[in-house]
Protein backbone atom coordinates (compact mmCIF):
# COMPACT_ATOMS: atom_id res chain seq x y z
CA UNK A 1 0.00 0.00 0.00
CA UNK A 2 1.16 3.59 -0.85
CA UNK A 3 -1.16 5.47 0.19
CA UNK A 4 -3.44 6.46 3.65
CA UNK A 5 -6.36 5.62 1.96
CA UNK A 6 -5.33 2.69 0.77
CA UNK A 7 -3.60 1.94 4.12
CA UNK A 8 -7.00 2.61 5.76
CA UNK A 9 -8.99 0.24 2.87
CA UNK A 10 -6.48 -2.44 3.21
CA UNK A 11 -7.46 -2.58 6.78
CA UNK A 12 -11.35 -2.14 6.56
CA UNK A 13 -10.96 -5.25 4.03
CA UNK A 14 -8.44 -7.69 6.26
CA UNK A 15 -10.18 -7.15 9.56
CA UNK A 16 -13.89 -5.88 8.93
CA UNK A 17 -15.68 -7.66 12.04
CA UNK A 18 -12.53 -6.40 14.13
CA UNK A 19 -13.43 -3.21 16.46
CA UNK A 20 -12.02 -0.29 15.08
CA UNK A 21 -12.87 2.51 17.37
CA UNK A 22 -14.44 2.51 20.58
CA UNK A 23 -15.43 5.72 22.41
CA UNK A 24 -17.13 5.81 25.20
CA UNK A 25 -20.39 3.47 25.06
CA UNK A 26 -19.95 3.64 21.24
CA UNK A 27 -18.16 1.50 19.01
CA UNK A 28 -17.81 0.47 15.36
CA UNK A 29 -15.72 -1.87 13.67
CA UNK A 30 -13.49 -1.60 10.80
CA UNK A 31 -16.17 -2.40 8.56
CA UNK A 32 -18.52 0.02 9.91
CA UNK A 33 -15.67 2.70 9.90
CA UNK A 34 -15.45 1.83 6.48
CA UNK A 35 -18.77 3.01 5.75
CA UNK A 36 -18.68 6.37 7.94
CA UNK A 37 -15.53 7.11 5.80
CA UNK A 38 -17.28 7.29 2.78
CA UNK A 39 -20.13 8.84 3.93
CA UNK A 40 -17.86 11.34 5.01
CA UNK A 41 -16.48 11.01 1.63
CA UNK A 42 -19.79 12.30 0.09
CA UNK A 43 -20.58 15.16 2.55
CA UNK A 44 -16.45 16.67 1.93
CA UNK A 45 -16.97 16.33 -1.57
CA UNK A 46 -20.62 17.89 -1.19
CA UNK A 47 -18.72 20.99 0.53
CA UNK A 48 -16.33 21.26 -2.84
CA UNK A 49 -13.76 19.53 -0.86
CA UNK A 50 -11.18 18.02 -3.24
CA UNK A 51 -7.47 17.25 -3.76
CA UNK A 52 -4.98 19.59 -2.09
CA UNK A 53 -8.07 21.18 -0.59
CA UNK A 54 -6.80 21.97 3.41
CA UNK A 55 -9.24 20.89 6.41
CA UNK A 56 -8.56 21.75 10.37
CA UNK A 57 -9.78 19.20 12.21
CA UNK A 58 -10.93 20.43 15.68
CA UNK A 59 -12.18 17.61 17.87
CA UNK A 60 -10.88 15.39 20.56
CA UNK A 61 -10.04 11.99 20.23
CA UNK A 62 -13.11 10.18 18.87
CA UNK A 63 -14.57 8.39 16.00
CA UNK A 64 -15.42 11.29 14.48
CA UNK A 65 -11.95 12.66 14.45
CA UNK A 66 -10.49 8.83 12.74
CA UNK A 67 -13.59 9.35 10.42
CA UNK A 68 -12.80 12.58 9.64
CA UNK A 69 -8.87 12.32 9.09
CA UNK A 70 -9.71 8.91 6.55
CA UNK A 71 -12.69 11.07 4.50
CA UNK A 72 -10.16 14.08 4.11
CA UNK A 73 -7.35 11.80 3.13
CA UNK A 74 -9.62 9.83 0.60
CA UNK A 75 -10.77 12.63 -1.49
CA UNK A 76 -7.06 13.81 -1.45
CA UNK A 77 -6.98 16.94 0.70
CA UNK A 78 -4.85 17.61 3.75
CA UNK A 79 -5.81 16.95 7.05
CA UNK A 80 -4.55 19.88 9.50
CA UNK A 81 -5.28 18.66 13.06
CA UNK A 82 -5.22 20.98 15.90
CA UNK A 83 -5.06 20.97 19.78
CA UNK A 84 -8.41 21.47 21.50
CA UNK A 85 -6.43 22.96 24.30
CA UNK A 86 -6.29 26.30 21.77
CA UNK A 87 -8.01 29.46 21.83
CA UNK A 88 -9.45 31.13 19.50
CA UNK A 89 -6.60 33.45 18.38
CA UNK A 90 -4.18 30.20 17.83
CA UNK A 91 -6.46 28.33 15.94
CA UNK A 92 -7.02 31.76 13.59
CA UNK A 93 -3.06 31.20 12.86
CA UNK A 94 -3.68 27.78 11.63
CA UNK A 95 -6.58 28.19 9.73
CA UNK A 96 -4.75 31.28 8.44
CA UNK A 97 -1.26 29.87 8.18
CA UNK A 98 -2.08 26.26 6.35
CA UNK A 99 -4.97 27.68 3.97
CA UNK A 100 -7.74 25.39 5.70
CA UNK A 101 -10.95 26.28 3.53
CA UNK A 102 -12.91 24.30 5.72
CA UNK A 103 -12.88 23.71 9.70
CA UNK A 104 -14.76 20.34 10.85
CA UNK A 105 -15.25 20.72 14.51
CA UNK A 106 -18.05 20.05 17.24
CA UNK A 107 -20.36 22.12 18.83
CA UNK A 108 -18.46 23.88 21.60
CA UNK A 109 -15.98 24.89 19.27
CA UNK A 110 -18.32 26.30 16.58
CA UNK A 111 -19.71 28.78 18.67
CA UNK A 112 -15.89 30.06 19.98
CA UNK A 113 -14.70 30.51 16.22
CA UNK A 114 -18.29 31.72 15.52
CA UNK A 115 -17.87 35.26 13.68
CA UNK A 116 -14.01 34.87 13.14
CA UNK A 117 -12.40 36.47 10.59
CA UNK A 118 -11.65 33.67 8.65
CA UNK A 119 -15.01 32.52 8.83
CA UNK A 120 -15.84 33.22 5.25
CA UNK A 121 -12.80 31.81 3.85
CA UNK A 122 -12.88 28.47 5.85
CA UNK A 123 -16.47 27.52 7.35
CA UNK A 124 -17.07 25.60 10.12
CA UNK A 125 -19.33 22.52 9.94
CA UNK A 126 -20.36 21.01 12.98
CA UNK A 127 -19.22 16.86 12.86
CA UNK A 128 -19.75 15.39 16.48
CA UNK A 129 -22.56 16.36 18.17
CA UNK A 130 -26.55 16.42 17.91
CA UNK A 131 -26.45 19.13 15.00
CA UNK A 132 -24.02 17.15 12.74
CA UNK A 133 -25.53 15.88 9.49
CA UNK A 134 -22.68 14.49 7.56
CA UNK A 135 -24.56 11.06 8.41
CA UNK A 136 -27.10 11.89 6.52
CA UNK A 137 -25.03 11.65 3.37
CA UNK A 138 -25.46 8.66 0.82
CA UNK A 139 -22.75 5.82 1.93
CA UNK A 140 -21.70 5.80 -1.34
CA UNK A 141 -18.68 3.12 -2.28
CA UNK A 142 -17.04 5.98 -3.47
CA UNK A 143 -13.84 5.73 -5.64
CA UNK A 144 -10.96 7.56 -3.83
CA UNK A 145 -9.26 10.69 -5.74
CA UNK A 146 -6.19 9.97 -7.81
CA UNK A 147 -3.75 10.00 -4.97
CA UNK A 148 0.56 10.19 -5.83
CA UNK A 149 2.46 8.92 -2.93
CA UNK A 150 4.23 11.83 -2.74
CA UNK A 151 0.85 14.37 -2.07
CA UNK A 152 0.85 15.96 1.07
CA UNK A 153 -1.77 14.38 3.75
CA UNK A 154 -1.13 16.21 6.64
CA UNK A 155 -0.26 19.29 8.36
CA UNK A 156 1.46 19.50 11.52
CA UNK A 157 2.92 22.41 13.40
CA UNK A 158 6.55 22.40 15.08
CA UNK A 159 6.97 24.66 18.08
CA UNK A 160 10.04 26.45 17.73
CA UNK A 161 11.85 29.52 18.57
CA UNK A 162 11.10 32.54 15.93
CA UNK A 163 7.45 33.47 17.37
CA UNK A 164 5.38 31.29 15.19
CA UNK A 165 4.80 27.73 14.57
CA UNK A 166 6.57 26.27 11.45
CA UNK A 167 4.22 24.23 9.31
CA UNK A 168 5.40 20.39 8.67
CA UNK A 169 3.68 18.23 5.67
CA UNK A 170 3.80 15.14 5.44
CA UNK A 171 3.00 13.26 2.37
CA UNK A 172 1.44 9.69 2.10
CA UNK A 173 4.39 8.17 1.80
CA UNK A 174 5.93 9.31 4.95
CA UNK A 175 2.94 8.42 6.81
CA UNK A 176 2.73 4.52 5.32
CA UNK A 177 6.81 4.40 6.81
CA UNK A 178 6.03 5.77 9.59
CA UNK A 179 3.42 2.43 9.85
CA UNK A 180 5.54 0.65 8.69
CA UNK A 181 8.77 1.06 10.74
CA UNK A 182 6.56 1.43 14.28
CA UNK A 183 4.82 -1.77 14.09
CA UNK A 184 7.52 -3.58 12.51
CA UNK A 185 9.03 -2.50 15.17
CA UNK A 186 7.00 -2.96 18.00
CA UNK A 187 5.34 -6.20 16.81
CA UNK A 188 1.65 -4.88 17.28
CA UNK A 189 -1.07 -7.20 15.63
CA UNK A 190 -4.82 -7.28 15.35
CA UNK A 191 -4.74 -8.40 19.01
CA UNK A 192 -3.68 -5.09 20.17
CA UNK A 193 -6.27 -2.24 21.76
CA UNK A 194 -4.48 0.70 22.31
CA UNK A 195 -6.18 3.44 24.75
CA UNK A 196 -5.79 6.71 23.36
CA UNK A 197 -5.78 9.47 25.73
CA UNK A 198 -2.76 11.49 24.59
CA UNK A 199 -4.27 13.42 21.49
CA UNK A 200 -4.02 12.01 18.12
CA UNK A 201 -3.78 15.62 16.88
CA UNK A 202 -0.14 15.62 18.35
CA UNK A 203 2.64 14.04 16.27
CA UNK A 204 3.21 11.14 19.07
CA UNK A 205 -0.26 10.24 18.87
CA UNK A 206 -0.78 10.71 15.26
CA UNK A 207 2.39 7.92 15.04
CA UNK A 208 0.50 5.65 17.77
CA UNK A 209 -3.03 6.07 15.62
CA UNK A 210 -1.67 5.34 12.20
CA UNK A 211 0.35 2.54 13.08
CA UNK A 212 -2.70 0.86 14.94
CA UNK A 213 -5.08 1.42 12.04
CA UNK A 214 -2.26 -0.53 9.83
CA UNK A 215 -2.55 -3.55 11.61
CA UNK A 216 -6.22 -3.73 12.27
CA UNK A 217 -5.68 -2.83 16.31
CA UNK A 218 -8.95 -1.56 18.11
CA UNK A 219 -8.52 2.37 19.06
CA UNK A 220 -9.66 3.23 22.74
CA UNK A 221 -10.20 6.77 23.00
CA UNK A 222 -10.75 8.85 25.70
CA UNK A 223 -10.94 12.63 26.60
CA UNK A 224 -9.23 14.50 29.13
CA UNK A 225 -7.01 12.63 31.11
CA UNK A 226 -8.36 10.96 34.38
CA UNK A 227 -6.96 8.58 36.10
CA UNK A 228 -10.01 6.41 37.40
CA UNK A 229 -11.04 6.62 33.85
CA UNK A 230 -8.19 5.35 32.48
CA UNK A 231 -7.47 2.33 34.71
CA UNK A 232 -11.54 1.60 34.34
CA UNK A 233 -10.64 1.43 30.31
CA UNK A 234 -7.51 -0.54 30.64
CA UNK A 235 -9.62 -3.47 32.88
CA UNK A 236 -12.80 -2.99 30.76
CA UNK A 237 -11.39 -2.64 27.07
CA UNK A 238 -8.98 -5.23 28.03
CA UNK A 239 -6.26 -2.58 26.52
CA UNK A 240 -2.73 -3.80 25.54
CA UNK A 241 -0.76 -0.78 25.18
CA UNK A 242 -0.57 2.61 26.94
CA UNK A 243 1.02 5.98 25.40
CA UNK A 244 1.08 8.14 27.79
CA UNK A 245 3.57 11.57 28.98
CA UNK A 246 5.51 11.28 32.04
CA UNK A 247 2.78 13.45 33.95
CA UNK A 248 0.14 11.20 33.20
CA UNK A 249 2.61 8.03 34.70
CA UNK A 250 3.72 10.35 37.80
CA UNK A 251 -0.21 11.21 38.68
CA UNK A 252 -0.89 6.83 38.15
CA UNK A 253 1.91 5.68 40.53
CA UNK A 254 0.89 8.38 42.76
CA UNK A 255 -2.58 8.20 43.21
CA UNK A 256 -4.17 6.87 46.31
CA UNK A 257 -6.86 5.74 44.30
CA UNK A 258 -7.80 1.99 44.75
CA UNK A 259 -8.65 0.20 42.03
CA UNK A 260 -8.66 -3.58 42.64
CA UNK A 261 -9.76 -4.07 38.68
CA UNK A 262 -7.18 -6.81 36.94
CA UNK A 263 -5.09 -4.93 34.90
CA UNK A 264 -3.12 -7.73 33.42
CA UNK A 265 -3.78 -7.16 29.65
CA UNK A 266 -1.61 -4.23 29.58
CA UNK A 267 2.01 -4.79 27.93
CA UNK A 268 3.21 -1.84 26.57
CA UNK A 269 3.28 1.14 28.51
CA UNK A 270 5.06 3.97 26.61
CA UNK A 271 6.28 7.34 27.74
CA UNK A 272 7.46 10.03 25.21
CA UNK A 273 6.95 14.34 25.41
CA UNK A 274 9.59 14.42 28.19
CA UNK A 275 11.89 12.68 30.37
CA UNK A 276 10.95 9.99 32.47
CA UNK A 277 12.04 10.78 35.91
CA UNK A 278 13.63 7.91 37.22
CA UNK A 279 11.24 7.88 40.50
CA UNK A 280 7.96 7.89 38.57
CA UNK A 281 9.61 5.02 36.17
CA UNK A 282 10.35 2.55 39.35
CA UNK A 283 6.92 3.93 41.45
CA UNK A 284 4.66 3.00 38.68
CA UNK A 285 6.38 -0.56 37.84
CA UNK A 286 5.93 -0.93 41.63
CA UNK A 287 2.38 -0.13 41.28
CA UNK A 288 1.43 -1.73 38.07
CA UNK A 289 4.06 -4.13 37.54
CA UNK A 290 4.85 -2.88 34.00
CA UNK A 291 7.85 -0.92 33.30
CA UNK A 292 6.88 2.33 30.92
CA UNK A 293 9.36 2.52 27.96
CA UNK A 294 10.58 5.47 26.59
CA UNK A 295 9.85 6.43 22.81
CA UNK A 296 11.76 9.41 21.10
CA UNK A 297 10.33 11.57 18.13
CA UNK A 298 9.56 14.92 16.57
CA UNK A 299 6.88 16.84 14.59
CA UNK A 300 9.64 16.61 11.96
CA UNK A 301 9.84 13.31 11.64
CA UNK A 302 7.83 10.73 13.85
CA UNK A 303 8.94 8.18 15.54
CA UNK A 304 12.46 7.92 15.70
CA UNK A 305 13.27 5.42 18.50
CA UNK A 306 11.85 2.99 21.21
CA UNK A 307 13.85 1.34 24.25
CA UNK A 308 12.18 -2.18 23.96
CA UNK A 309 15.73 -3.75 25.31
CA UNK A 310 16.01 -5.87 28.14
CA UNK A 311 17.77 -4.72 30.80
CA UNK A 312 15.17 -2.13 31.23
CA UNK A 313 16.05 -1.53 34.88
CA UNK A 314 19.58 -0.13 34.04
CA UNK A 315 18.64 1.45 30.93
CA UNK A 316 15.17 2.92 31.65
CA UNK A 317 17.02 6.44 31.04
CA UNK A 318 17.43 5.96 27.11
CA UNK A 319 14.78 6.63 24.35
CA UNK A 320 16.22 3.15 23.03
CA UNK A 321 17.44 1.96 19.49
CA UNK A 322 16.11 3.56 16.49
CA UNK A 323 13.11 2.10 14.74
CA UNK A 324 13.02 0.13 11.18
CA UNK A 325 14.92 2.12 8.64
CA UNK A 326 15.44 5.23 10.62
CA UNK A 327 19.17 5.97 10.99
CA UNK A 328 20.57 8.10 13.45
CA UNK A 329 23.91 9.77 13.68
CA UNK A 330 25.14 12.04 16.35
CA UNK A 331 27.48 14.70 15.13
CA UNK A 332 29.85 17.33 16.97
CA UNK A 333 29.31 21.33 16.24
CA UNK A 334 31.83 20.60 12.77
CA UNK A 335 29.53 18.14 11.38
CA UNK A 336 31.55 15.28 12.23
CA UNK A 337 30.58 11.89 13.75
CA UNK A 338 31.50 11.08 17.29
CA UNK A 339 32.91 8.52 18.95
CA UNK A 340 30.69 5.94 20.69
CA UNK A 341 29.39 7.54 24.06
CA UNK A 342 30.08 10.81 23.29
CA UNK A 343 27.85 13.57 23.42
CA UNK A 344 26.78 15.36 20.59
CA UNK A 345 23.50 16.31 18.65
CA UNK A 346 20.92 13.81 17.10
CA UNK A 347 20.59 13.56 13.68
CA UNK A 348 18.03 11.65 12.15
CA UNK A 349 17.26 10.44 8.61
CA UNK A 350 14.00 8.48 7.97
CA UNK A 351 11.77 7.99 5.00
CA UNK A 352 8.65 9.57 7.10
CA UNK A 353 10.19 12.89 8.02
CA UNK A 354 9.00 15.87 6.21
CA UNK A 355 10.84 17.42 3.45
CA UNK A 356 11.20 21.15 5.59
CA UNK A 357 9.31 23.98 6.69
CA UNK A 358 6.36 25.60 4.79
CA UNK A 359 8.11 29.06 3.81
CA UNK A 360 10.94 29.33 5.58
CA UNK A 361 14.17 28.05 3.16
CA UNK A 362 16.87 29.40 5.85
CA UNK A 363 15.08 27.69 8.67
CA UNK A 364 14.94 24.30 6.53
CA UNK A 365 18.47 24.53 5.41
CA UNK A 366 19.43 24.85 9.10
CA UNK A 367 17.98 21.96 10.26
CA UNK A 368 17.79 19.65 6.89
CA UNK A 369 21.31 18.73 5.83
CA UNK A 370 22.71 16.24 3.67
CA UNK A 371 19.32 13.90 4.16
CA UNK A 372 19.16 14.84 7.82
CA UNK A 373 17.06 16.32 10.07
CA UNK A 374 19.18 18.05 13.19
CA UNK A 375 16.89 17.24 16.20
CA UNK A 376 18.74 20.60 18.42
CA UNK A 377 18.71 17.49 20.88
CA UNK A 378 21.72 16.73 22.85
CA UNK A 379 22.64 13.09 23.61
CA UNK A 380 25.08 10.23 23.03
CA UNK A 381 24.41 6.40 21.41
CA UNK A 382 26.09 3.97 23.88
CA UNK A 383 28.11 1.05 22.72
CA UNK A 384 24.67 -1.29 22.10
CA UNK A 385 23.25 1.60 19.55
CA UNK A 386 20.93 2.72 22.79
CA UNK A 387 20.34 6.84 22.33
CA UNK A 388 20.19 8.44 25.68
CA UNK A 389 19.41 12.27 25.84
CA UNK A 390 21.30 14.46 27.65
CA UNK A 391 20.40 18.22 26.88
CA UNK A 392 19.17 20.24 24.70
CA UNK A 393 20.46 22.92 22.12
CA UNK A 394 16.70 24.59 20.59
CA UNK A 395 15.11 27.42 22.70
CA UNK A 396 11.85 26.26 23.94
CA UNK A 397 10.13 25.32 26.95
CA UNK A 398 8.88 21.89 27.57
CA UNK A 399 5.89 21.50 29.97
CA UNK A 400 5.06 17.93 30.49
CA UNK A 401 5.50 17.14 26.54
CA UNK A 402 3.65 20.59 25.38
CA UNK A 403 6.53 22.62 23.92
CA UNK A 404 6.26 26.02 24.10
CA UNK A 405 8.02 28.83 22.24
CA UNK A 406 9.18 31.69 23.95
CA UNK A 407 8.41 33.88 21.15
CA UNK A 408 5.12 32.82 20.62
CA UNK A 409 4.43 33.84 24.06
CA UNK A 410 6.51 36.85 23.90
CA UNK A 411 4.45 38.15 21.14
CA UNK A 412 1.22 37.91 22.91
CA UNK A 413 2.79 39.69 26.18
CA UNK A 414 4.00 42.22 23.83
CA UNK A 415 0.77 43.02 22.56
CA UNK A 416 -0.59 44.27 25.90
CA UNK A 417 -1.31 48.16 24.99
CA UNK A 418 1.21 48.39 28.57
CA UNK A 419 4.25 45.87 27.87
CA UNK A 420 6.66 47.35 25.75
CA UNK A 421 9.34 44.41 26.37
CA UNK A 422 9.26 40.43 27.30
CA UNK A 423 11.70 37.83 27.95
CA UNK A 424 10.02 34.89 27.85
CA UNK A 425 12.28 31.48 29.24
CA UNK A 426 11.75 28.05 30.91
CA UNK A 427 13.02 27.40 34.23
CA UNK A 428 13.28 24.47 36.52
CA UNK A 429 10.96 24.15 39.68
CA UNK A 430 12.84 22.35 42.96
CA UNK A 431 11.02 19.28 41.76
CA UNK A 432 13.16 19.61 38.15
CA UNK A 433 9.60 20.65 36.30
CA UNK A 434 9.66 22.92 33.54
CA UNK A 435 8.19 26.30 34.12
CA UNK A 436 7.33 29.50 31.81
CA UNK A 437 8.86 32.48 33.12
CA UNK A 438 8.20 35.87 31.93
CA UNK A 439 9.95 39.21 32.56
CA UNK A 440 8.42 42.33 31.66
CA UNK A 441 9.40 45.87 31.32
CA UNK A 442 5.67 47.87 31.44
CA UNK A 443 4.69 51.53 30.76
CA UNK A 444 2.98 52.08 34.04
CA UNK A 445 1.70 49.73 36.72
CA UNK A 446 0.07 46.32 35.42
CA UNK A 447 -1.01 43.40 37.85
CA UNK A 448 0.02 39.86 37.94
CA UNK A 449 -3.72 39.11 37.50
CA UNK A 450 -4.15 40.82 34.60
CA UNK A 451 -1.14 39.64 32.37
CA UNK A 452 -2.44 36.07 33.48
CA UNK A 453 -5.95 37.13 32.47
CA UNK A 454 -4.55 38.78 29.21
CA UNK A 455 -2.47 35.74 28.21
CA UNK A 456 -5.35 33.39 29.20
CA UNK A 457 -7.75 35.00 26.41
CA UNK A 458 -5.05 34.34 23.91
CA UNK A 459 -2.89 30.77 24.82
CA UNK A 460 -3.25 27.31 25.37
CA UNK A 461 -3.31 26.81 29.35
CA UNK A 462 -0.13 24.97 29.47
CA UNK A 463 1.73 28.67 27.73
CA UNK A 464 0.79 31.03 30.22
CA UNK A 465 3.90 32.17 32.16
CA UNK A 466 3.82 30.90 35.92
CA UNK A 467 5.95 33.03 37.27
CA UNK A 468 5.97 36.77 36.07
CA UNK A 469 8.83 39.09 36.96
CA UNK A 470 8.95 43.03 36.39
CA UNK A 471 12.37 44.95 35.67
CA UNK A 472 12.62 48.44 34.37
CA UNK A 473 15.19 46.86 31.84
CA UNK A 474 16.57 44.02 30.36
CA UNK A 475 19.57 42.34 30.01
CA UNK A 476 21.35 41.90 26.69
CA UNK A 477 24.01 41.81 24.63
CA UNK A 478 26.16 44.45 22.88
CA UNK A 479 24.58 42.92 19.87
CA UNK A 480 20.78 43.56 21.52
CA UNK A 481 19.75 40.12 22.15
CA UNK A 482 18.48 39.08 25.55
CA UNK A 483 20.60 37.28 28.15
CA UNK A 484 17.92 34.83 28.93
CA UNK A 485 20.33 32.93 31.02
CA UNK A 486 20.77 35.92 33.25
CA UNK A 487 17.22 35.98 33.87
CA UNK A 488 16.37 32.63 35.62
CA UNK B 1 -12.78 26.30 59.68
CA UNK B 2 -8.98 25.61 60.22
CA UNK B 3 -6.52 28.28 59.62
CA UNK B 4 -4.00 25.65 59.38
CA UNK B 5 -5.69 23.76 56.69
CA UNK B 6 -5.81 26.80 54.85
CA UNK B 7 -2.03 27.22 55.20
CA UNK B 8 -1.18 23.82 53.58
CA UNK B 9 -3.21 24.54 50.89
CA UNK B 10 -1.83 27.86 50.62
CA UNK B 11 1.63 26.26 50.54
CA UNK B 12 0.94 23.74 47.73
CA UNK B 13 -1.07 26.04 45.88
CA UNK B 14 2.61 27.72 45.94
CA UNK B 15 4.66 24.86 45.01
CA UNK B 16 2.50 23.18 42.30
CA UNK B 17 0.80 26.15 40.54
CA UNK B 18 1.36 29.81 41.78
CA UNK B 19 5.19 30.02 41.76
CA UNK B 20 4.95 33.84 41.63
CA UNK B 21 3.95 34.35 45.31
CA UNK B 22 4.77 33.79 48.27
CA UNK B 23 1.75 31.66 50.80
CA UNK B 24 1.08 34.86 52.63
CA UNK B 25 -0.02 36.91 49.30
CA UNK B 26 -2.70 34.14 48.87
CA UNK B 27 -6.04 35.77 50.71
CA UNK B 28 -8.35 33.15 52.24
CA UNK B 29 -10.74 34.69 49.35
CA UNK B 30 -8.65 35.23 46.80
CA UNK B 31 -9.69 34.59 43.34
CA UNK B 32 -7.38 31.57 42.78
CA UNK B 33 -8.48 31.75 38.66
CA UNK B 34 -7.26 35.06 38.35
CA UNK B 35 -4.16 34.26 39.63
CA UNK B 36 -3.24 31.12 37.22
CA UNK B 37 -4.98 28.01 39.14
CA UNK B 38 -7.23 26.30 36.51
CA UNK B 39 -5.53 27.36 33.47
CA UNK B 40 -4.10 23.84 32.29
CA UNK B 41 -5.25 20.28 33.09
CA UNK B 42 -1.80 19.11 33.91
CA UNK B 43 -1.27 22.10 36.81
CA UNK B 44 -4.72 20.96 37.93
CA UNK B 45 -3.51 17.33 37.83
CA UNK B 46 -0.34 18.22 40.29
CA UNK B 47 -2.24 20.28 42.55
CA UNK B 48 -4.71 17.50 42.60
CA UNK B 49 -2.35 14.68 43.37
CA UNK B 50 -0.17 17.09 45.90
CA UNK B 51 -3.53 17.85 47.98
CA UNK B 52 -4.39 14.12 47.85
CA UNK B 53 -0.61 13.29 49.45
CA UNK B 54 -0.89 15.66 51.79
CA UNK B 55 -4.09 15.29 53.08
CA UNK B 56 -4.20 11.37 52.84
CA UNK B 57 -7.67 11.45 50.81
CA UNK B 58 -8.56 10.13 46.93
CA UNK B 59 -9.79 12.53 44.54
CA UNK B 60 -11.37 12.13 41.16
CA UNK B 61 -9.99 14.94 39.11
CA UNK B 62 -13.51 14.52 37.10
CA UNK B 63 -14.79 16.00 40.19
CA UNK B 64 -12.67 19.56 40.56
CA UNK B 65 -15.03 22.50 38.98
CA UNK B 66 -13.59 25.79 38.74
CA UNK B 67 -16.19 26.73 41.32
CA UNK B 68 -14.27 24.48 43.79
CA UNK B 69 -10.54 26.20 42.66
CA UNK B 70 -12.06 29.59 43.20
CA UNK B 71 -10.34 30.10 46.44
CA UNK B 72 -8.68 28.60 49.51
CA UNK B 73 -11.97 28.74 51.12
CA UNK B 74 -13.78 26.93 48.16
CA UNK B 75 -11.44 24.61 48.50
CA UNK B 76 -11.08 23.86 52.40
CA UNK B 77 -14.98 23.27 52.07
CA UNK B 78 -14.35 20.48 48.93
CA UNK B 79 -11.58 18.97 51.63
CA UNK B 80 -13.60 18.81 54.35
CA UNK B 81 -16.60 16.74 52.06
CA UNK B 82 -13.94 14.27 51.80
CA UNK B 83 -12.64 13.93 54.98
CA UNK B 84 -13.96 13.92 58.50
CA UNK B 85 -10.61 14.78 59.39
CA UNK B 86 -10.32 18.12 57.55
CA UNK B 87 -11.94 20.70 58.94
Amino acid sequence: MNTVPELFISAVNAFSDSEAVIEDARRVTYAGLGRLVNKFSSYLTSLGIGPGDRVLILLPNSIEFVTAFFGVASVGAVSVPVSTAFKKQEIQFYIDHSGATLVLTDGVFAELLKDSASESAAPIRVVKGGSADWHKCEDSASDTAVIDPEDEVIYLYSTGSTGKPKRVARTHKNLIALADNHTRTVGWDENDRVLFTVPISHTYGLGNFISSIKIGAAIVTQGEFNRRKVLEQIEKESVTVFPAVPVMLDALSRTRLEYPGDLSSLKLVISAGAPLPEPTFRSFHSKFGIYPRQLYGSTETGVISINLGGSIEKRFGSVGRPVKNVDVRVLDDKGGEVISGEVGEITVKSPSMTRGYYGLPEETSEVFKNGYYFTGDLGRIDPDGYIYIVGRKKLFINISGNKVDPGEVENVLTSHPLVSEAAVLGMNDEKGNELVKAVLVTEGEVKTGEIIEYCRDRLAGYKVPRIIEFTDELPRSPSGKVLRERLK
Amino acid sequence: MSSETKDRIKRLLVQNVLKNMAETDIRDDSSLIDLGVGLDSVATLKLVVALEEEFQISIDEGEITSEILESVNSIQSFLAGKSEDIY
